[in-house]
């Protein structure tokens, strides 16, 4: 599949870039372009935070997820403990990372 | 679907799981080169060690950047040293980078943290 | 080949040097994140802009 021009990838690294996360997808969403997100490691605790749900709402269902192994590795239950925002199909594997460098033509770590 | 080189760069000792998310791209028919930075090597446990191995077998690498990597490495776990000019050059060729994580500490960790 | 060089931190001399490598021959801006109000808007106009973008630590 060739990428989306329109299309901005966030490889989320790190646990303390919630609001660039926020605003960047903030503005992304403003300027018309898709955005597909991907949290692994320890920023997987963002997910707790209140903005997560409100930054779920900006992405398509199946364009937000999370490592589960990550999660799992940071103490938290990927069954019954699913951050709000996200559907468990969206606890994913860092395949999901490989699908946003092949749909996204741009891309940013955070 | 093209193969893509990405370089994930790790400067603090807690993001070494920067090496696993390499592996992850390798198995997807990328090239990672996951590049410890600094001196900032993994515990070396045999998880962490068959994860370099594949990436290694996968046509990938990993770099040590700043500090020469441990000779006492498992058998089959290869960590290449570069120098920063050389990763630098090598990285024009990347169709990705990726500073993983944190970058390094300013101070050395507390005893707590080994545990 | 356009490439657009974005700082969440001030950049180290490790970082900088990099940074120099890579800008060498190419068109290059850059955008500060850790700035006290970022513009998020026009990050998003650079990143569409711009064939590469690095955000460094």
């Amino acid at each position: 599949m060739a990428a989306d021009p329109n299309k901005l990838g966030i490889f989320v690294t790190c646990p303390q870039n919630m609001r660039h996360i926020l605003g960047l997808t903030k503005a992304a969403v403003r300027a018309g372009k898709k955005v597909m997100i991907f949290f692994t490691h320890k920023s997987v605790h963002l997910t707790k935070s209140p903005e997560f749900s409100e930054l779920s709402q900006l992405c398509a269902v199946e364009d937000i997820a999370i490592c589960a192994d990550s999660y799992i590795c940071e103490g938290y239950d990927n069954v019954t403990d699913v951050p709000r925002g996200l559907t468990d199909k969206q606890m994913r594997t860092q395949a999901f990372h490989g699908a946003i460098l092949d749909q996204c033509a741009k891309y940013i770590v955070m | 679907m093209e193969s893509l080189k990405v370089y994930i760069l790790v400067a603090n000792r807690v993001y070494t799981d920067g090496i696993r998310s390499g592996l992850g791209l390798a198995v997807e028919n990328h090239y990672a080169y996951p590049v410890i930075m600094n001196g900032e090597f993994p515990r070396m446990s045999e998880y962490m060690a068959e994860n370099i191995a594949w990436i290694a077998d996968m046509e990938g690498a990993v770099f040590s950047c700043g500090v020469d990597a441990p000779t006492d490495l498992p058998e089959g776990t290869e960590i290449t040293n570069i120098s920063l000019e050389e990763l630098g050059e090598k990285m024009r060729e990347a169709d990705f980078i990726i500073p993983y994580g944190m970058p390094k500490q300013s101070h050395e960790p507390p005893g707590a943290c080994s545990e | 080949m356009k490439i657009l060089q974005v700082y969440r931190s001030e950049p180290t001399d490790d970082v900088k040097k990099l940074v120099e490598i890579l800008n060498r021959d190419r068109v290059a801006d850059e955008f500060k994140l850790y700035s006290d109000q970022p513009n998020y808007d026009t990050l998003v106009q650079k990143i569409f802009a711009n064939d590469k973008t690095v955000c460094w630590w």
